[in-house]
């Protein structure tokens, strides 16, 4: 496991050059209001459907979230681009003993109140379409390990085109409790409900 | 209503705009190949999320239909890029005794076997996450007014997954008959394929 280097200077412009790219290569970029429980750290769980979705979750991490970027990358991914530890990746690798560690970790970033840490609970790239959320197992793990006040987010990000030749995204983002109180069941069961509720306000969406 | 224009410089250098820009903006368009009947003209119904519905098709129609491309634009989309004129664009404007005029030209155009109709029976642009298509009631006047077209129902999704450049995925189905009672059997043989579109594009993992 490889372990996050995060730096302050990187991050900052990082961050910047993150929202001026991705206001350059879409549309329209709109976060839907959410506001992160005060004095609690913030687990982020995005659907995987887009390379893009790390930048969603750096993007929310300076807008709307307001905490220390972290975010867990597959270990061959994090090899090819090493520097985005600067920032706050760190790896994992599937089925492996490593994986273990790396899911301590990201136990260890959650119990500080002022960082976030993004995972993609689906473990793998899905369409953008799909209708039901699987959440692998090491998110479990990684609930359980957490020691102090942690929100569990999850942000379902949708992609339109509508008028434009370039996407749109659309961010929801919706609160599934405080770590520890909610059983994993329920939580599963709550994600997908968000998942539906978030394809149902999509349609409704204007533009 | 607004016609196609013909001007063999301008359709080329719009058809060259149009080549650039899917170039430019998607990875790839895949499509399946459905039996085609070529003594027949082709009414092509599909969903309608956005500008780049027409745009794919165009392409798939130039690799793999091989036909006359006209397609079904509202009025005030055919004011505002005129230039989609001179790739077989003509005009509806809903609401108004002008309808009949772009159905009667539909159906004519269908006539013709070297033709291929694009038409969006939804009317207007839709979020493409609805799991439910509408449609609207003119397609059912030209399907009922021609007779020798073959009806080939078309899907589309566009999917990033890892690419910087995302990709269309268009999901097509010849029907056997046109043979519809009304709009709403119409409606439900596309929600089937729609659907089941839908369905084979979420099992895409990567």
């Amino acid at each position: 496991m490889k372990p996050a280097r995060r730096n302050k200077f990187a991050s900052f412009w990082f961050y910047r050059y993150v929202r001026w790219w991705m206001h350059r290569r879409f549309n329209v970029v709109k976060v839907m209001p959410f506001t992160p429980k005060p004095g609690h750290s913030v687990f982020v769980l995005i659907n995987h459907f887009s390379w893009w979705d790390g930048f969603f979750g750096n993007y929310m991490a300076g807008t709307n979230l307001n905490r220390k970027f972290h975010i867990m990358m597959q270990h061959d991914h994090f090899e090819k681009h090493f520097y985005f530890k600067y920032i706050g990746a760190f790896s994992l690798q599937k089925s492996t003993r490593d994986m273990v560690e790396s899911l301590a970790y990201t136990a260890k970033i959650l119990s500080d109140p002022g960082n976030m840490a993004v995972v993609f609970p689906q473990g793998e790239l899905c369409s953008n379409h799909i209708t039901h959320i699987h959440l692998e197992k090491g998110i479990e793990r990684i609930i359980k390990q957490i020691k102090g006040p942690c929100q569990i987010v999850y942000c379902c990000a949708l992609i339109e085109y509508f008028e434009s030749l370039k996407p749109s995204v659309y961010i929801h983002s919706y609160d599934c409790g405080v770590a520890g109180e909610v059983p994993f069941d329920e939580l599963a069961k709550n994600i997908n409900a968000f998942h539906q509720q978030a394809l149902k306000d999509q349609v409704n969406v204007e533009h | 209503m607004i016609y196609p224009r013909k001007n063999i410089v301008m359709k080329t250098c719009v058809q060259l705009y149009l080549r650039r820009i899917t170039a430019r903006y998607l990875s790839h368009i895949n499509f399946n190949e459905p039996l085609l009947d070529q003594s027949k003209s082709i009414l092509l119904i599909s969903n309608h999320f956005s500008v780049w519905d027409a745009i794919v098709l165009y392409h798939i129609n130039r690799v793999f239909f091989k036909k006359n491309f006209h397609v079904m634009i509202l009025e005030t989309t055919a004011l505002k890029e005129p230039a989609l004129t001179y790739v077989g664009a003509f005009s509806v404007n809903k609401g108004s005794r002008d309808v009949a005029e772009s159905i009667n030209f539909s159906a004519k155009l269908l006539d013709d076997p070297d033709n291929l109709v694009l038409i969006f029976p939804q009317g207007k642009l839709y979020s493409n996450m609805i799991a439910e298509v509408v449609f609207e009631r003119g397609v059912m006047s030209i399907i009922n007014k021609s007779s020798n077209f073959q009806l080939i129902f078309a899907a589309t999704f566009i999917e990033n997954f890892d690419n910087l450049k995302p990709e269309a995925n268009v999901h097509l189905q010849a029907q056997t008959g046109t043979d519809f009672k009304n709009i709403e059997t119409l409606q439900q043989a596309y929600q089937l394929h729609y659907t089941q579109s839908r369905q084979q594009q979420i099992q895409i993992t990567k």
